[in-house]
């Protein structure tokens, strides 16, 4: 709660402030009974695929893959893994991917990171392993790819040849290998050094060393510690409270300070401060309201903040948030990968 | 078949006639004369007797001595005595016609062969005959038919006009003439608009004609071919050139009116001749297909097909400015820029000149800003050892990025981009950066990314920071008076929004660097608290953030109650959302004598909901 208003000798107030206490307002007069509306969301994931023609299709082509792989999630989240075909799914996918192993966006689409861990995510949520080895070019191969993508002076990684790096590569990378088991094709403890060195004075990580600290960012950070086993590295209590102090009036989460509540957010902070332990730092009741109150019950999906349109990310991130905070119905999440546990049991046997 | 048909006309025919010409027509009766080439009709088989001259042979008892009698012109059935109307389209204008060379066609066909009269019947089997054996070849023609039927079947012919030559099959809808690019019937169309299109069709032609001249020429001159009559080589000219792209454009017109047929802007150009598109392929039935809009999908077959050959060239890099205008969001078409413009030595300032437009147009966009990075990698071994131009290109650098910062203050790429600049460039000492930075925060104090570029602007100063020393790690090398003056800059924008974080990171940031105890600024916090516990209405607390630094202060300072005051307060009024949090601090406090470092890790997490 902001301390009184009135007593305050306030900078000019920021049209942001006051929208966050008119949210206050309509969250007070919501129904107390906000469902999720699974069926609602398991139809509008089914239907992405028949939108082919809507302008915003072709224009996010570069993202099909990981489109697949957050509209997959989210069903099996739902509870309804079967409810995209598996032998398509697997088609598509090995479709997509190069003779380098590497996966495209869509199929055509040169390799990049991003799209080839969204591969190995899927193939590992349908457990299709086997279908990479025989009819792809193997997980050996692919492990090769990403590797390749290492630069072993710094230890970042790159997203594809044109060279941009960004931890959100390096967190891929260390995700995509540990499903395969093949995290030791890569130089592991330089990566880990150059995570530390994106470490801020605020507790957060940034995207470099030296870039503002940003919730997303924060989360592959951490995340790819907590596959490295380097959690040590983390100043749990400062990251924690930058974390616990995303969460705004409204209950939604945001991703640096002073910005709007989102919730793909939901995600990126909670399951870092499930990683260290901390999500009892902010109120996870208010938090599950704010993403409730940003689905589209008729149509499906979720959206990034009340009343704006949805889209598959968000759907996919808002589901993933509500499992982390235990509502009923759901498959438990693993907060360091963003797959259903079972699969990770499943894949690394823990 | 056909010669089936033609004996079983010749059978029919034979009927009408007087049975002793009847008994000749079966005989192969001695040939005429009279050689079919002789005529000018001279291509039948049947040859037709002189008009008013001597008949040759006669054997058929009834003579076509005079073709002036017509028994059958009086004939009120005939068909062909009701004149036709006007034909409105080509399509009645040719079935006219057609029902013309066949006149008792449509009598037959309404009544019936047996319904006509006799002399309409035979009429009608002579125009069947003619029609038949109108084409074949002169040795069956003669063997087929004696000299007394031919006369007999031509005598008929003449009397009741027929025409010999026919029109071979029916026009129909549709199939005449085809459609066009609306779908409708060709042969719906008016006489003059059906001219207009013959036209129109004549002139595509003439100029596809000239077209593949001027392509076989490029052609040619590639090849250096001579010119066989001058001697000299064959070379395309400018206006040659030009004329094309002229007749190419009227081309496309005239294709697009007639057929409906969209030529792409790159098939219809001169420049990419000699490119072979690859399309996309997509597998049948693919769970997320993707309809490409035309031109979208026409320029990135182009580019798949120059990226293979890896071509460098202007007119690449044309099309990748041609496809990030429509899709700024494909790396691909970046990477492959970047390379165009490093193999053709661009001048980096005049491309940055093109970003800054495409980056104003695109906010959100990464790849914008790592392709910026690039040409400033490339660009800066240029201008190291220069520093004039370093600054120039510094303060042109700024310039722009103030320009896009006021469009989106917080915008990540941009700031990630200018805190790496900072370094790239040696930026530290100058006070314009500096300068800019306290503006926006002058502008909006709670601009977060702006404070954390100072913090980067200010201690990554290899004039006085340690190099490679994490921004979490105390310096010791970072002087007394610029902890200092961080501090106080932190403090002052602190009093301006007390509830903004930023400063109070900033200055927790501080500290730590210059390994200053929080203690020394115990005061500055309770300045924003006022009678903490002595009653709601008493309490004054203007930050929750100097709550939560007094507690820790008291709590360093062993004074635990204070401490537990202030999270106490936090949780249940001043702050209750992180609820959560504070109890655990409170718990913390009980727990100091073994309360762990930070950086270690910590238990598991307490659970309980945050609200109090």
């Amino acid at each position: 709660m902001q301390p009184n208003p009135s007593k305050l000798p306030t900078h000019p107030p920021h049209h942001k402030t006051l929208k966050f206490s008119n949210m206050t307002q309509s969250f007070i007069s919501l129904p107390q009974e906000l469902q999720l509306a699974t069926s609602a969301h398991v139809k509008y994931i089914q239907s992405l695929d028949s939108r082919k023609d809507e302008y915003d299709y072709w224009l996010t082509e570069h993202l099909r893959l990981n489109g697949l792989y957050w509209g997959l999630t989210a069903l099996h989240l739902l509870g309804h893994p079967e409810a995209l075909p598996r032998a398509e799914t697997i088609d598509f996918v090995l479709s997509c991917q190069h003779e380098n192993g590497g996966f495209g966006a869509a199929p055509g689409h040169d390799a990049h990171m991003l799209s080839t861990v969204s591969a190995v995510q899927i193939l590992a949520m349908v457990d299709a392993f086997d279908d990479l080895e025989t009819r792809g070019r193997g997980k050996a191969q692919v492990g090769k790819y990403i590797a390749s993508l290492q630069n072993r002076q710094t230890g970042t990684f790159a997203g594809d040849e044109w060279g941009e790096e960004d931890t959100r590569f390096l967190y891929g990378a260390f995700n995509a290998l540990s499903l395969l088991g093949l995290l030791h094709l890569v130089d592991v403890d330089k990566a880990v050094d150059h995570i530390a060195a994106c470490a801020n004075f605020d507790g957060g990580y940034g995207v470099s060393p030296g870039a503002e600290s940003h919730s997303g960012q924060i989360f592959t950070c951490v995340a790819a510690l907590t596959i490295a086993g380097r959690k040590d590295l983390i100043d749990v209590d400062r990251l924690g409270r930058w974390l616990s102090e995303r969460q705004i009036a409204g209950g939604g989460l945001n991703g640096r300070p002073e910005k709007k509540e989102d919730v793909c957010y939901s995600w990126w902070v909670l399951s870092s401060l499930e990683m260290i332990g901390k999500t009892h730092w902010i109120d996870k009741e208010k938090l599950t309201n704010f993403i409730l109150s940003s689905q589209d019950t008729d149509k499906g999906g979720i959206s990034d903040r009340p009343g704006d349109m949805v889209d598959v990310w968000h759907t996919c991130f808002g589901i993933a948030g509500l499992s982390l905070l235990d509502y009923p119905g759901l498959e438990p999440v693993d907060e360091v990968y963003c797959m259903p546990k079972s699969t990770i049991k499943r894949v690394l046997g823990r | 078949m056909r010669h089936w048909l033609l004996t079983s006309f010749v059978t029919l025919f034979v009927s009408f006639c007087n049975p002793m010409t009847a008994n000749q027509c079966v005989q192969q009766g001695p040939r005429s004369a009279l050689r079919p080439h002789h005529f000018p009709l001279s291509n039948h088989l049947i040859t037709m007797p002189p008009k008013g001259k001597a008949a040759t042979k006669p054997k058929a008892t009834e003579t076509p001595a005079t073709t002036t009698s017509n028994p059958t012109t009086t004939n009120t059935t005939r068909q062909t005595a009701s004149q036709p109307s006007e034909p409105t389209t080509v399509l009645e204008r040719s079935q006219q016609r057609y029902e013309k060379t066949r006149p008792f066609e449509a009598a037959r066909q309404q009544k019936g062969l047996s319904k006509l009269f006799k002399e309409d019947q035979k009429g009608w089997i002579c125009d069947q005959l003619l029609h038949l054996t109108n084409r074949l070849p002169a040795a069956s023609r003669s063997s087929l038919l004696g000299p007394k039927a031919s006369k007999e079947i031509w005598w008929t012919v003449n009397g009741t006009n027929s025409i010999v030559r026919g029109l071979k099959h029916k026009p129909e809808p549709y199939t005449t003439w085809g459609t066009d690019r609306n779908g409708h019937d060709v042969g719906s169309y008016t006489i003059e608009r059906f001219d207009e299109r013959f036209r129109k069709r004549i002139a595509l032609t003439a100029l596809q004609v000239s077209s593949r001249v001027f392509r076989e020429n490029v052609e040619r001159e590639k090849r250096g071919f001579v010119d066989a009559r001058s001697g000299r080589e064959i070379i395309v000219t400018e206006r040659e050139i030009d004329e094309e792209k002229v007749r190419r454009s009227k081309m496309a017109v005239l294709k697009k009116d007639l057929y409906g047929a969209i030529t792409g802007r790159l098939a219809e150009s001169v420049e990419w001749e000699d490119v072979v598109p690859i399309p996309h392929e997509e597998p049948e039935g693919a769970l997320a297909a993707i309809t490409y809009p035309a031109e979208y999908a026409e320029a990135m077959s182009y580019l798949r097909a120059v990226m293979t050959t890896k071509e460098y060239s202007p007119r690449c890099l044309r099309l990748t400015e041609h496809i990030i205008a429509m899709n700024p969001a494909h790396y691909t078409v970046w990477l492959y820029r970047a390379a165009n413009i490093f193999a053709l030595g661009i001048s980096i300032p005049d491309e940055i000149e093109w970003l800054n437009e495409v980056a104003l147009a695109n906010l959100k966009n990464y790849q914008i800003w790592h392709h910026r990075h690039l040409l400033v990698e490339h660009y800066y071994p240029t201008i190291s050892s220069d520093p004039e131009a370093l600054a120039q290109f510094a303060k042109q650098e700024r310039d722009f990025l103030i320009a896009i910062l006021s469009e989106d203050t917080k915008n990540y790429h941009v700031w990630s981009y200018r805190s790496w600049l900072v370094g790239k460039l040696g930026m530290w000492e100058d006070e314009e950066e500096l300068k800019s930075i306290e503006k926006m925060i002058d502008e909006d104090v709670r601009n977060n990314s702006a404070w954390s570029h100072r913090f980067v602007l200010v201690f990554s100063n290899p004039k006085y920071a340690t190099p490679g020393k994490a921004a979490t790690e105390k310096d010791e090398k970072v002087p007394q008076e610029l902890v200092d003056r961080e501090v106080k800059y932190a403090q002052s924008k602190a009093f301006l929004a007390p509830q903004n974080q930023s400063p109070w990171n900033y200055m927790r940031g501080v500290l730590v660097k210059g390994g200053q105890p929080l203690a020394s600024v115990q005061g500055f916090g309770e300045e924003f608290v006022n009678k903490l516990g002595e009653g709601e209405e008493e309490e004054e607390v203007k930050s929750t953030h100097a709550l939560d630094l007094l507690a820790e202060i008291y709590a360093e300072k062993k004074d635990n109650e204070k401490a537990d005051l202030c999270l106490r307060r936090l949780a249940e009024k001043w702050d209750k959302i992180r609820g959560g949090y504070w109890e655990w601090r409170r718990k913390c406090l009980t727990q100091s004598e073994t309360e762990k470092a930070p950086g270690e890790q910590v238990e598991e997490a307490e659970e309980g909901s945050a609200a109090v």
